[in-house]
């Protein structure tokens, strides 16, 4: 098993726009891998077809080799594939505890009978929402409404949440757009210690190419809803399709 | 007047505030929790009390059967009508629902064979003959009548009522603190969110849907036994909006601000009848009927612009997104 995430020719329009036009990447079991491309290159729609919000069209996706692509959401989360979103989804009405509790796999509390009957695993869903919470340091903060949160918090939130859901590969959709310069360094520090603490492995859509270079070991470039190049942050820099698709084809 | 201040006139405004709660109790788990649009509620108080009445009338089955058959034939409509269009939009779901209990209604209106028509329920039976499904109904409830020694036969239905609501309101409070009522609020919150997170977003809203539509199963069962005959016009939209106005004037996401809501709309409702003093006088009792209406929803605006969380909702949630 040498892929941890597969997309094949992948293909999805929006009326007469094909946002993915045969996307073909493959992720690899541990990396941190970059998604970087210019505004409409498709990440995102990328990032819908691989998580369950949209249907590619054609082509498949495949998650430790196996088919997801005609999967809903949930299931695809529950398979061990979570994402973020780019504007953090907080619940905005609900603590930020009960935020990170709802993240809770498996969890026997959630069906209706067996809630009312007593059987339920809260105590382990919060030790495990307190360690989460401490380690944004966002602990001060667990009884709050969500939505008292300030941009950068909700964004820290949003990650630890996601990370409570224990995936086995967290998709980050713009992990730092939008946040303090000092935030970014504590982000990058959090991604970082993930893969090192709970071996996950990472696909990052970014903007920011600094911070892509930094952080990730791989790196997939899309234009025009295809992949026009993967490989190390030194071989994508130095690739001129790279260069072309940000800087237009005129430099030359 | 003397009517009015007896305890028989109070206690039957109790016992249509409790039919209510139920009725409302529905649409605040479904609305209130869950963030899930029916407009359609009356629907399946319709589907109950029809059921009820056909099994006793047309099959002679007893009514203590007939009953639970009622609910869970309300669940069962629910069920078909969310498989089919709980993955719509929630406007354009809310849009289904109110066609749904429109249609309903339509059918008993047109199927006299099976409902008797516009006729109602008296014409259920044999033609020339008057039709009955409440003689078990009131044998029972002139046994609790004979327990709790009191005079009124409305008393003991308000203590019947009102304990099947407490019941109900006890279970759905137990229900929402538990991860289970933590689900529902996310998806009220942020469908998208919570699928991201694995919750089965369709499977909680069928079975907050089914939930909410026994509730209103149990309503129509009431309000059959309490009114000994109904018709389609009583399954008219407009209650379904009642019970709207009752979880708005409670206040939104919380258990028990349904029958506080339902006694203060209750008692609006019956207490316009008291507005018989000059100018008002000038009016008949015909035309005051209607000034309920423009009480309550003057109390409505007024909430909205003064209170808008409603009587026990919390200020705080409703400026936040």
């Amino acid at each position: 098993m040498s892929v941890a995430l597969a997309v094949e020719e992948a293909v999805r329009a929006f009326g007469g726009v094909r946002a993915l036009d045969g996307a073909t990447l493959e992720v690899e079991p541990g990396s941190i891998t970059g998604l970087i491309g210019p505004n409409g290159a498709g990440k995102s729609t990328l990032f819908n077809c691989v998580s369950g919000f949209l249907r590619p069209q054609s082509g498949r996706v495949l998650l430790d080799g196996r088919r997801i692509d005609r999967r809903s959401a949930h299931r695809i989360a529950r398979a061990g594939l979570v994402r973020t979103f780019q504007t953090p989804r907080v619940l905005a009405r609900m603590t930020v505890l009960e935020n990170l509790l709802l993240a809770a796999p498996r969890h026997p509390g959630e069906r209706l009978g067996r809630a009312l009957a007593g059987r339920s695993r809260e105590r382990e869903a919060r030790a495990r929402a307190g360690e989460l919470l401490e380690l944004v340091q966002l602990d001060g903060h667990a009884s709050a409404l969500a939505g008292t949160l300030s941009g950068g918090q909700r964004k820290l939130l949003d990650l630890v949440r996601a990370l409570m859901a224990e995936p086995r590969i967290l998709l980050l959709d713009e992990p730092i757009a939008g946040v303090s310069p000092a935030l970014r360094v504590e982000l990058l520090a959090h991604i970082l210690g993930l893969r090192e603490r709970e071996r996950i492995t990472l696909l990052i859509a970014e903007h920011d190419l600094d911070f892509v270079m930094r952080a990730c070991d791989r790196v997939i470039v899309m234009n025009d809803g295809r992949v026009i190049a993967q490989g190390t942050p030194e071989e994508v820099r130095r690739d001129a399709k790279v260069v072309d698709a940000y800087l237009g084809a005129k430099h030359q | 007047m003397s009517v009015f201040t007896s305890g028989g006139f109070w206690a039957f405004v109790g016992v249509v505030a409790g039919i209510y709660t139920i009725l409302a109790l529905g649409i605040q788990l479904q609305f209130g929790f869950t963030g899930l649009l029916n407009f359609g509620q009356v629907a399946f108080m319709a589907i109950g009390a029809y059921t009820m009445a056909i099994l006793v009338v047309k099959e002679g089955w007893s009514m203590w059967l007939a009953a639970p058959l009622g609910v869970a034939a309300a669940t069962a409509a629910s069920l078909l009508l969310g498989l089919s269009s709980l993955r719509l939009r929630a406007d354009y779901f809310a849009i289904v629902t109110i066609a749904f209990s429109e249609i309903v209604r339509y059918v008993a209106t047109n199927e006299n064979a099976l409902t008797g028509g516009s006729q109602g329920t008296i014409a259920l039976g044999e033609v020339g003959k008057a039709a009955q499904y409440n003689d078990q109904w009131e044998r029972f409830q002139a046994r609790v009548q004979g327990w709790l020694h009191v005079s009124s036969s409305d008393v003991a239905m308000l203590v019947i009522v009102w304990s099947v609501a407490v019941v109900l309101l006890a279970l759905v409070w137990l229900a929402v603190r538990t991860p289970w009522g933590r689900v529902l609020r996310a998806i009220r919150e942020d469908e998208d969110a919570a699928a991201s997170l694995g919750k089965n977003v369709f499977a909680y809203k069928l079975q907050v849907l089914a939930l909410g539509s026994a509730f209103g199963g149990i309503a129509g069962l009431f309000y059959a036994w309490q009114f000994s005959f109904f018709s389609p016009a009583d399954f008219q939209p407009l209650l379904t909006f009642f019970a709207w106005m009752i979880v708005i004037l409670g206040g939104l996401g919380r258990v028990w601000s349904v029958p506080v809501g339902s006694l203060v709309f209750g008692f609006l409702f019956a207490g316009t009848r008291f507005l018989d003093f000059a100018p008002l006088s000038y009016l008949d009792s015909a035309e005051r009927a209607y000034l309920r209406l423009i009480v309550i929803g003057l109390v409505i605006i007024g909430l909205v612009l003064l209170r808008p969380q409603g009587i026990l909702g919390r200020r705080e949630e409703m400026v936040l997104e």
